[in-house]
């Protein structure tokens, strides 16, 4: 399943189920398709039983890094000396990637009950569900659905009559990508400066407000309710070993058909692209694919046939990022389209690190000489400079961003920049 | 178009006091934000939220900007005040996040993605488009003090290019010949 | 290997050495005789957010370099800071600082003490292979006396934090993001804090100027020499810039147990005031009715011989060294004067919360201590002199006295550095050269005994009041005068409850504290 559209191949659809059906924003309409009939169950486990359960799934972190969930939960106390807290990473803002807001749109009772059980793995007493400021008309539907769980005593306090509390707040950004990495985020929650921090401390030691803290994707919480219902081996019949369950891709550029899908970690990269999402329209050949969001490293056409999950696209010299392909067809400017990306990173750097802050927007502006016409051979060494000094050198891999992608554009179009430079 | 999801009038929930929409055409342009029951009952919720008064300075600032249509140095002051921060703190957090309009818009605040998928998709042509159809160049309020368009980075709307937002509204699969129309609909 | 528990060895630039446990490589570096280059570390201020990226080194098995200003020294770890990696990484970032960096050393006011020169010069890099326009950033004005030259800034955040944890006055932070971001505070909320001086100190490039020191003298033709601040109890230890015999600047000394880093503004403006007005440059002593210059002998002897032992008064300055104030203790028992009394202006009290020792101190004087050490009492009144009484005054005491005081005294003996309208009624001036034209000490509030240093020459014959009070207690029958300090201080702390034991190479740079004896029975703090 997926949207706007659907294809046929052959998988469980898990998440997206039911996009587009506007009946399972409502509680009532959630419950009657089978909504919160996890959360009875999660309420009356030990908590670390249920983060063994993830565990076990081998569920990975849908936010782009993809670190082992239950692995991560599992670095929470498990004696709280005061509050925890769940943030739910609903920022999105990685060009290419627009999964989450599907959920929060569509299904937003899922995430909450995926919150819900995770608070309770973790100990948290309160699930602060951080949504990029952009996205008004979904975290609206979020918050209503949120209000009407409070109202049903699904959120709050004495939850299903369990003697145990736990509130959610939906919490909106206000314009800036880097709140979408896990300490930025909880600098702005708490009412800062998106400015991510080094750790440590790490979140699960100080986190947000200064408590034990756990951040974790909305992709990620939602697929949390299943894998609890139908346990760990269940959801591990979909995907590879390393990279189990399913996994929304977000497809975008040129294709026929754009949207999110759901579809197994481990898909082929090049059915993703031209089966499901009917390759380039009009005909037009395909060029270049940034496959896990605009932060990965380009492949070429001829190098879509790898094996899309974690370790596949690692493999293939890239990365799954936030499965996110944006693809670029036979007339595309690469330079060019580099130069966009380059901007984007050089506008949205939080500017503590002398590399991001410089390098980012040295970067675009060199990428825009060279597509001017301006550019000279001496650009492409200060580029690839660049990319040097960009990597593994700052604080959050913002700058890292850049690099993979503007080295994979050098290294697999440089006819493209050098015909540019001798014009 | 997509859904706005608003709220039927009932008492503002605490849970959702910090995400009520902050960029919004019906503006009550108002000097001070804590003067009246309004103002006061919002920060106490959002307030209410958090273990730390500082976290409710976004929630704040976007309630600003919902009643006002800006961010205001007296805004700032106002609420550094009401949360025991300074106003340069507050400014130094107003100035780092691109939504907080530190000057008037327009009644309608256009924001075209131009970044990667969308600028693949026909953004640019779209952005001309907006500027040429309302009579302004970038970030100016139109004559008649309708719009206000800008680029915008990313909306998250990238398999939709070219995405377009309007205050709370998202309009999707833009193209140049879809401006007029999208204009037309905007009061 | 380590050898106790809280001890790790580990091995910098092939040196070994050991240090405690939770020591970052940076400060172990400084052990091993490394400086690590840095920018958004100060040691004076505790938030260390890893910004600058200058102080990367590379550890063995560890991929990635790693900032040395916070990352932990580890037992064994092998640890290099010019590896080609450190080396490159370090140039890059001043490459990248340079950028947008107007590289107008020749008129910037910390030319000579910028760490962005310092390194670029290092590393050979004065041009950069950077083709694009550079951004322009105008000068602003961050407080009433102080300029923000934002296209110098590297935001390195240091100005930001000292507010911060220090001043605990958030009001100069970072306004925008990215590579726009600079340095700002609320429009119409200059900063105002008492210590927000220390912002200037810190910022390691020109990015923020003291106002009245702009283009008024370059690092390499100034002198500099450590002093005590005179302004209140509390001595912070200074650095007195000196140029053409005028105090251009005091900026602080580190002195961890008085003033850490920091000094407050009303310090910093206090000694390039204090050399202002009239001064008394040369001996005078009273004939036919008229006050007449005098050689020092002339005037010593004359003196000797009109001093006869009577009741009288006297009058001294908390702003006196010990030194000083010991002589004229020493002069009055002689003539059988007892007692003697000083004033001391009060202001508001402001602590540096960050380093809440250091207080602008209620006591704008900065030898309170000692005038009670040496049996001076504390009193808001000058004395009343009966007629024909001996009056005998030392320091500026008499700054804010009547025209007519001391006129109907028998002898008045003015000590002191500047003619106040009073000092006209003497009947002899010795001239006395003022504290930074001196050596000497002080005790601070808390009974630290303080040395400061001479940063300037004496006008005229002035000379330091212990000098020519020990020759006038020689022509009085006592024992012969002293010429250094040493043999001064060594005389006072001989004779002086509290201070035997100290010695004036003993005191050092960082002061001690007075023996019990000194202390009074209630501690100061
Ligand atoms: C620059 C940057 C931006 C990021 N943006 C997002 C984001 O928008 N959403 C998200 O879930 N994770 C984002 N991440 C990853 C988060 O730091 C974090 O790893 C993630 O939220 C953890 O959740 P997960 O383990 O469930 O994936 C970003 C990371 C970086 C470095
Ligand atoms: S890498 Fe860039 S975005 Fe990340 S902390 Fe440093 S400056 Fe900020
Ligand atoms: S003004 Fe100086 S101290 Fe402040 S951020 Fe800039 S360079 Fe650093
Ligand atoms: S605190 Fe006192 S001693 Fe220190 S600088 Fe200020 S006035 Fe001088
Ligand atoms: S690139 Fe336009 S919405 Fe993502
Ligand atoms: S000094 Fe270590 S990162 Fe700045």
């Amino acid at each position: 399943m997926g949207y706007p559209y659907s294809h046929d191949l052959e998988v469980g659809t898990l998440l997206s189920r039911h996009f587009g059906n506007e009946k399972a924003r409502t509680l009532e309409g959630w419950k009657e398709l089978g909504g919160y009939a996890t959360l009875p169950k999660a309420l009356e486990m030990d908590p670390d039983a249920i983060t063994e359960v993830v565990k076990n799934s081998g569920l990975r972190g849908r936010g782009g890094a993809g670190f082992p969930t239950g692995v991560k939960w599992s670095f929470m106390p498990k004696e709280p000396s005061g509050a925890h807290y769940l943030c739910c990473n609903a920022d999105e803002s990685e060009p290419g990637a627009f999964k989450d807001r599907e959920i929060l749109r569509w299904v937003p009772h899922l995430l909450i009950e995926g919150c819900l059980i995770a608070a309770r793995a973790i100990r948290a007493e309160h699930v602060y569900i951080y949504v990029r400021g952009e996205f008004f008309p979904f975290s609206a539907i979020l918050r209503d659905a949120v209000v009407e769980a409070y109202e049903d005593g699904y959120v709050g306090q004495n939850i299903l009559g369990s003697g145990w509390n736990c509130d959610v707040t939906v919490h909106l950004g206000a314009g800036a990508y880097i709140a979408g990495e896990e300490t930025g985020l909880m600098s702005s929650l708490m009412g800062g400066r998106a400015e991510p921090w080094i750790k440590p401390p790490f979140p699960a030691q100080s986190g947000a407000f200064g408590r034990p803290t756990t951040v974790n994707n909305v992709e990620t919480l939602a697929a949390v309710p299943m894998i609890l219902a139908e346990g760990a081996d269940w959801y591990r019949q979909w995907g590879t070993e390393k990279s189990p369950g399913t996994k929304l891709w977000c497809c975008s550029g040129h294709l026929e058909r754009p949207g999110t899908y759901e579809l197994p970690l481990g898909v082929n990269l090049r059915d993703v692209i031209y089966e499901v999402c009917g390759g380039a329209p009009d005909g037009k050949k395909i060029k270049a694919v940034i496959p896990g969001g605009s932060s990965t490293a380009m492949l070429t056409a001829e190098e879509l046939d790898c094996s899309g999950c974690y370790e596949g696209m690692a493999e293939a010299g890239s990365a799954l990022g936030t499965a996110s392909p944006i693809v670029m067809n036979e007339d595309t400017n690469i330079v060019q389209a580099m130069r966009r990306i380059a901007q984007f990173y050089a506008h949205e750097s939080c500017g503590q690190c002398v590399q991001c802050r410089e390098g980012t927007s040295w970067t675009a502006k060199i990428l825009h000489r060279i597509e001017e016409g301006d550019g000279t051979v001496e650009d492409i060494d200060t580029l690839y400079h660049l990319c040097e000094q960009m990597t593994g050198r700052t604080i959050c891999p913002l700058a890292d961003s850049v690099v993979f992608p503007l080295l994979s554009s050098l290294d697999k179009f440089r006819d493209e920049y050098d015909a540019l430079i001798k014009r | 178009m997509t859904d706005t999801g608003d709220q039927v009038k009932k008492p503002l929930h605490p849970a959702a006091a910090s995400s009520q929409a902050f960029q919004v055409a019906d503006i009550r342009p108002t000097e001070r934000l804590f003067d009246d029951p309004e103002g006061r009952d919002r920060l106490e919720k959002v307030l209410s939220r958090y273990p730390e008064k500082r976290a409710a300075l976004l929630p704040m600032l976007g309630y600003a900007q919902e009643r006002n249509g800006w961010v205001s140095d007296e805004s700032m002051a106002e609420i550094a005040g009401a949360l025991d921060l300074t106003p340069a703190y507050v400014r130094s957090v107003t100035t780092f996040y691109t939504m907080y309009n530190r000057h008037p818009v327009g009644r309608h605040l256009i924001q075209v993605c131009t970044c990667i998928s969308c600028h693949l998709d026909e953004a640019d042509e779209v952005f001309e488009r907006f500027l040429s159809e309302t009579g302004t160049r970038a970030g100016e309020i139109s004559e008649d003090g309708r719009y206000t368009v800008i680029e915008a980075e990313c909306l998250g709307a990238c398999g939709f290019a070219t995405a377009v937002q309007v205050n709370d509204r998202y309009f999707e699969n833009v193209t140049p010949e879809k401006v007029p129309a999208i204009l037309d609909e905007l009061d | 290997m380590s050898d106790a528990a809280n001890h790790i060895t580990l091995t910098i630039d092939g040196v070994e050495v050991s240090v405690e446990a939770g020591t970052t490589l940076l400060q172990a570096a400084e052990h091993a005789g490394v400086v690590v280059p840095h920018y958004c570390y100060h040691p004076g201020i505790p938030s260390r957010p890893a910004q600058c990226r200058m102080c990367l080194v590379e550890i063995e098995g560890q991929p990635k370099l790693q900032p040395s200003c916070v990352f932990p020294a580890g037992d064994g770890m092998v640890v290099h800071t010019t590896s080609e990696t450190a080396e490159t990484a370090r140039k890059s970032v001043i490459e990248f600082l340079l950028l947008n960096h107007p590289l107008d050393c020749p008129i910037c006011d910390a030319a000579g003490q910028c760490m962005l020169q310092d390194y670029a010069f290092e590393t050979g890099q004065l041009r950069s292979r950077y083709a694009e326009a550079k951004l322009v950033l105008g000068r602003d004005r961050v407080a009433d006396d102080i300029l923000y030259f934002g296209d110098r800034c590297i935001v390195c955040t240091r100005c930001v934090r000292f507010m911060e944890d220090l001043a605990g006055d958030n009001a100069l932070v970072v306004a925008q993001r990215g590579h726009k971001a600079y340095i700002d505070t609320f429009p119409g909320k200059d900063l105002d804090h008492a210590f927000r001086g220390n912002i200037v100190d810190v910022c390691p490039v020109g990015a923020l100027v003291h106002e009245d020191f702009v283009f008024k003298a370059r690092a390499w033709d100034m002198d500099s020499s450590p002093g005590i601040c005179p302004g209140c109890s509390t001595g912070c230890n200074v650095e007195i810039n000196v140029k053409e015999n005028q105090i251009v600047r005091t900026k602080p000394r580190l002195n961890p147990d008085v003033n850490s880093y920091w000094m407050c503004d009303h310090g910093r403006r206090i000694l390039v005031m204090a050399n202002r007005g009239v001064r008394a440059e040369a001996p005078m002593i009273r004939q036919g009715g008229e006050l007449e210059p005098a050689s020092w002998n002339e005037a010593l002897s004359w003196v000797a011989e009109k001093l006869s032992d009577s009741s009288g008064v006297a009058v001294v300055s908390a702003g006196a060294s010990n030194e000083a104030l010991f002589y004229t203790r020493a002069l009055l028992d002689r003539l059988g004067i007892q007692g003697g009394t000083f004033q001391v202006e009060q202001g508001e009290e402001v602590t540096l919360t960050g380093f809440p020792r250091l207080k602008l101190r209620a006591d704008r004087a900065p030898n309170v201590r000692g005038a009670e050490l040496h049996d001076f009492r504390l009193s808001e009144e000058l004395p009343e002199v009966s007629d024909g009484a001996t009056l005998v005054v030392l320091g500026d005491a008499l700054s804010g006295a009547a025209a007519d005081y001391g006129a109907n005294a028998g002898f008045f003996l003015y000590i002191g550095s500047h003619l106040v309208p009073a000092a006209r009624n003497a009947t002899a001036i010795l001239p006395a050269a003022t504290v930074p034209e001196t050596e000497g000490t002080f005790v601070n509030y808390e009974g630290r005994v303080q040395r400061f240093h001479r940063a300037l020459r004496s006008p005229g014959v002035a000379r330091p009041s212990w000098m020519f009070l020990s020759r006038l207690l020689e022509h009085l029958g006592g024992p012969s005068g002293v010429r250094e300090i040493g043999d001064a201080f060594a005389v006072m702390a001989t004779d002086t409850a509290g201070m035997h034991g100290l010695t004036w190479s003993g005191l050092g740079l960082r002061g001690e504290l007075l023996s019990e004896a000194g202390q009074p029975a209630v501690a100061a703090e």
